[in-house]
This record gives structure tokens, C-alpha cells and sequence, in this order.
């Protein structure tokens, strides 16, 4: 897909994504650019539960259904906080995307979805594994076109 | 794509026999030439020095491969290739510890059925209110609390996984919760073993100190295995194991004793409900059935002697279950390092890593102390 001029920011329904939202949206309204809002629904906890061989299958899958619940809740408020911060901005879109957090968007920018990437400190901890705390940290060494807000 | 696990065993083999290739190769070459390597290399004039010194046998050397294929090797995520395998390893590890009632007959088990209990009811009940005053005392999230509680006093994830559901807790703090549960045992695992050779404990103290210290029941088995990895009636890892599945056994009751802590004065949603019944039926762990049915075979000598001391020696059928055993918990161990994920465990921080260190560091000194203090009075079985 071609994202040439537009800017993708990952979005988690929580006041941590508030400043980059509108960090994004400034970037946007000023250059007239396309806005991409993203929410993350991490796919990785069967992996981070492990080898949790002694849970009664029941309980195991019990809880990842739990854990996908509270994803969807998280990702619909993403989608409210989006559509509510960029209303009257005509090219803005949201998205759900599924996978591992810093993979996920890394990809979204190797595969040239958008061409800069806004993320704030602490997105996706509301909701996320203890990895996601270095998530900045780590984008910043991956993506050229980033702003940590 | 969703966070649900897809079941079924033979649809998932042809995906996952790479993976199944890569945990069974390894452990064929750890077994068979770095093993023996290490236990014939004359190193400082001394033969044997690696397994003298470092303690290191087959067990520790294949979750070490495990750890390094994830965080080195792989750098830090499985290729698609191999997780489907590697999933395989819990399937590894419960056969194990249904095969490993063969190590046990009721009678050996209705003798240790007193001490058991005194003891693991004793940590559970004590590591559950230690942890529900530290809660309190530290200002812990109430649901954080809960998850912590059941993590600390029974196996771990398996706990905080069962318990998470039923007192609301958020997906980021459970997930604080594992990452702390694990990095704890990952330490109690590799330095128990040097603690248990440096007091010259037996394995029946042994065992009995790490079943009823360590965290995390998959850190039982590999600290069980570390110390002797030998699999027979009266070593190490049958008894950590006895005492570990006692443990496992109370998992509906914490869950069920913990919600209705954290419900107390409110009032739980119509839906969220469950009776201890319920609870008894979704959280038990059925592995646990095949273990006790094992164990009854073995009573009734399906199988031959069992090899129980002072009885006749064990059968060639009995040898043979126990030589698979060894094979079966060294590559489900491997695949266990492999789920061991070092930059989830560094982020663990803030007051579930205080909570944590806190109780798991005090079950661990205290089930020691105890351990030495009543060592003339272990049941052996």
C-alpha cells in the first residue's frame, strides 16, 4: 500500500495517547496530510503465559478469552479517542491491527503504510505485556521517520 | 488472528514437527555427547570438573539451550517455524507427570498424605494472608493483590492465570504478576541445586524444600531434576513432585477462597459468579486423574514391582517408563527455556516485584529452615 504523506500514530483508548494524537494531528492539519490512528491487539500471550503446563485447559483458555476481551474493550476506546480527536480532519482512518506490538508497527512503516510514525512513552501499557514499557525506546532504534512524544 | 489457542493435537503435529525436531534433537545431542563430554573432560587434572563444579547436567544444560535458542539465538521470538513445537513441550511435561505416578503407590502417598498437607496448606494459607497484608500495606492494586496472592502461595502462572478472571484483573497486571512469578523461580531454579549439594541435603529433603519453596511448579521439576536427575522412587524429583501436585490440587479452592476476599462487601456481577463446584470443574487439573490413575496401576502391580525401597527391584517395563520419563522431562524442559522470555522479565518491576521478592524469598529461607528442622521426620516414600 502506498502511505506516501501519511502519518500513522499508535493509539491505545488511554490518556498516555493523548499528546501523540494530537502531536499527529497537528503534523496533519499542518501539512494536509492523511491521518492513520492504530491500536495493537497484541496476539502474543499464549506465547507470554508459556508453558503454563499445569492450568486445566479450561482456565488457560478461559483467560486468554478474558485477556481478548479486555483487548477489544481497550481497542474500541482507541477507536473512540481517535474519531473524537480527529473529527472534521477529513482524511483520518483507524485501524486494528493484530500481531506483537513493536513488530506490528515496524511493519506498518517497512511496508510503507505511512511515511512517519507518532508514538507516545507509555502507549499499549495500559493493556500490555511488561516489554511494551521500552516500546519508544525500541521503535526509535527501528523506525528513521518516528516522533516520541 | 486471535489470542485463542487452536486445539487439537494431530492437526497441529505437521506444523509443529520442526519445532519437535529442534527440542528432541537438542536434548539427543546434550544427552548423548555434551553430557558425557562434560562428565569425562579432565579439566584443572581433575575428570568430571564441569559436573563437579557447575552442577550441571542434562536438565539444566537443555533449559539453558532453550533460553538461548529465544533470547540469543532467535533474538527474543521464536520463529514461526518452531512455535508450534515448542508449544508441544507442555504436552511433554504432563505426560511426564502422569508417568511419574509410577514412581508412587497409594500406600506411599496416603503415608506422606498428613505431612504434605500440614505443610503445603501450611505455605499456601501463609504466603495468601502474607501477601493480602503486604498488598495492603504497599497500597496494591486490590485485583493485583488477588492475582499475586494465588501466584505466590500455589504454581505460579497457572495460579495468576486461573485467578485473573475471577477478581477483574487487568491484562498489564497480571502480566507484571507472571513476569515476576517467573523471574523469581528462574533464580530459585539455577541456585538451588548448588544450595542443596553445599548442605549435603538428601533428596528427600531435597525435595521436600524446593516442592514447598520455589514458586513455580515447571522450576519444581528442573530444580527437582538439576539436584539428581535421576527418576525413581525416593529421588529428588518424586518428591518435590508429590508435594508440587498437592499443591496444584488446591488451585480451585485459592482461586475460590481469593474471590470471595476480593468480593467481600460488594457485590460480584450475576454472571461472574461461580460456586466452588464450578470453579472445581473448569480449574482442575485433569493431567492430575491420569497421575493418580497411574498411581493406582502401579499399587496394583500393573506393571510389574515398581522398585519401591526395601520392596523387590523395580520391573523392566517400570525401567523402561522411567528411562522415557527422563527423555520426555529433558525435551519438555527444553521447550520450557524456550518460553523463557528475558526482555519481558527485565521490565518486571514496581510493587508486585517488591511483593514478590518479599513472600517468594521468605517461603523459599522458611521452607528450608523447616526442612532442616523436621529432617529426621520426613515421610520417605
Amino acid at each position: 500500500m502506498n502511505g506516501a504523506g501519511t502519518i500513522a500514530v499508535a493509539v491505545d483508548g488511554s490518556p498516555a495517547s493523548e499528546a501523540p494524537l494530537a502531536e499527529a494531528l497537528r503534523l496533519a492539519r499542518d501539512g494536509r496530510r492523511p491521518l492513520l490512528g492504530v491500536f495493537v491487539f497484541d496476539t502474543g500471550w499464549a506465547d507470554y503465559i508459556g508453558n503454563d503446563w499445569q492450568s486445566a485447559a479450561g482456565a488457560r483458555q478461559g483467560f486468554l478469552d478474558y485477556i481478548r476481551g479486555q483487548l477489544e474493550a481497550q481497542a474500541e476506546a482507541a477507536r473512540e479517542q481517535f474519531v473524537a480527536a480527529t473529527r472534521g480532519h477529513a482524511q483520518a482512518r483507524f485501524a486494528v491491527i493484530f500481531g506483537e506490538p513493536l513488530e506490528t508497527l515496524c511493519d506498518l512503516m517497512a511496508r510503507s503504510e505511512a511515511e512517519t510514525l507518532v508514538a507516545g512513552r507509555e502507549t499499549f501499557q495500559v493493556c500490555g505485556r511488561p516489554s511494551v514499557k521500552t516500546l519508544a525506546r525500541d521503535l526509535a532504534r527501528r523506525v528513521r521517520s518516528l516522533r516520541i512524544v | 488472528m486471535s489470542i485463542a489457542e487452536e486445539t487439537g493435537f494431530l492437526g497441529k503435529l505437521p506444523k509443529a514437527l520442526p519445532g519437535l525436531a529442534l527440542l528432541i534433537g537438542t536434548m539427543v545431542v546434550i544427552r548423548l555427547w555434551v553430557e558425557p563430554w562434560m562428565t569425562n573432560a579432565v579439566i584443572l587434572g581433575q575428570k568430571g570438573w564441569l559436573i563437579k563444579v557447575t552442577h550441571l547436567n542434562y536438565i539444566l544444560l537443555g533449559i539453558i539451550m532453550g533460553l538461548l535458542y529465544r533470547n540469543v539465538i532467535f533474538g527474543g521470538k521464536l520463529p514461526e517455524i518452531f512455535a508450534d513445537g515448542f508449544k508441544l513441550s507442555r504436552l511433554f511435561i504432563k505426560t511426564g507427570i502422569i508417568l511419574l505416578g509410577s514412581l508412587y503407590t497409594v500406600q506411599a502417598i496416603v503415608k506422606l498424605g498428613a505431612m504434605a498437607i500440614f505443610l503445603i496448606g501450611g505455605f499456601v494459607v501463609l504466603s495468601i494472608v502474607m501477601v493480602l497484608w503486604l498488598g495492603k500495606l504497599f497500597g496494591m492494586d486490590r485485583s493485583m493483590t488477588g492475582v499475586m496472592a494465588n501466584a505466590c502461595s500455589i504454581c505460579g502462572v497457572s495460579a495468576a492465570v486461573a485467578t485473573a478472571p475471577a477478581v477483574e484483573a487487568k491484562a498489564s497486571h497480571v502480566a507484571y504478576a507472571i513476569a515476576t512469578i517467573l523471574g523469581f523461580g528462574i533464580l530459585t531454579m539455577f541456585i538451588s541445586p548448588f544450595i542443596g549439594h553445599a548442605l549435603e541435603l538428601n533428596d528427600l529433603q531435597y525435595g521436600a524444600w524446593v516442592g514447598t519453596g520455589i514458586l513455580n511448579s515447571g522450576q519444581v521439576l528442573a530444580a527437582c531434576l538439576a539436584f539428581n536427575p535421576n527418576v525413581a522412587p525416593g529421588t529428588a524429583v518424586s518428591v518435590g513432585e508429590i508435594w508440587n501436585i498437592m499443591r496444584v490440587i488446591s488451585i480451585p479452592f485459592a482461586v475460590f477462597a481469593v474471590t470471595v476476599w476480593y468480593w467481600a462487601g460488594h457485590e460480584q456481577p450475576q454472571g461472574q459468579r461461580k460456586s466452588l463446584t464450578q470453579l472445581l470443574v473448569e480449574k482442575f487439573p485433569v493431567f492430575v486423574l491420569g497421575f493418580l490413575a497411574m498411581v493406582l496401576l502401579t499399587s496394583i502391580g500393573a506393571f510389574g514391582d515398581a522398585g519401591i525401597k526395601g520392596g523387590p527391584p523395580a520391573s523392566a517395563t517400570i525401567k523402561m517408563i522411567r528411562d522415557w520419563m527422563q527423555w520426555i522431562f529433558g525435551i519438555g524442559l527444553v521447550g520450557m527455556g524456550g518460553y523463557i522470555d528475558f526482555k519481558e522479565l527485565r521490565q518486571a518491576g514496581g510493587t508486585p516485584l517488591k511483593v514478590g521478592l518479599i513472600v517468594g524469598a521468605t517461603k523459599y529461607v522458611l521452607a528450608l529452615v523447616l526442612v532442616l528442622l523436621i529432617r529426621d521426620h520426613l515421610v520417605e516414600i
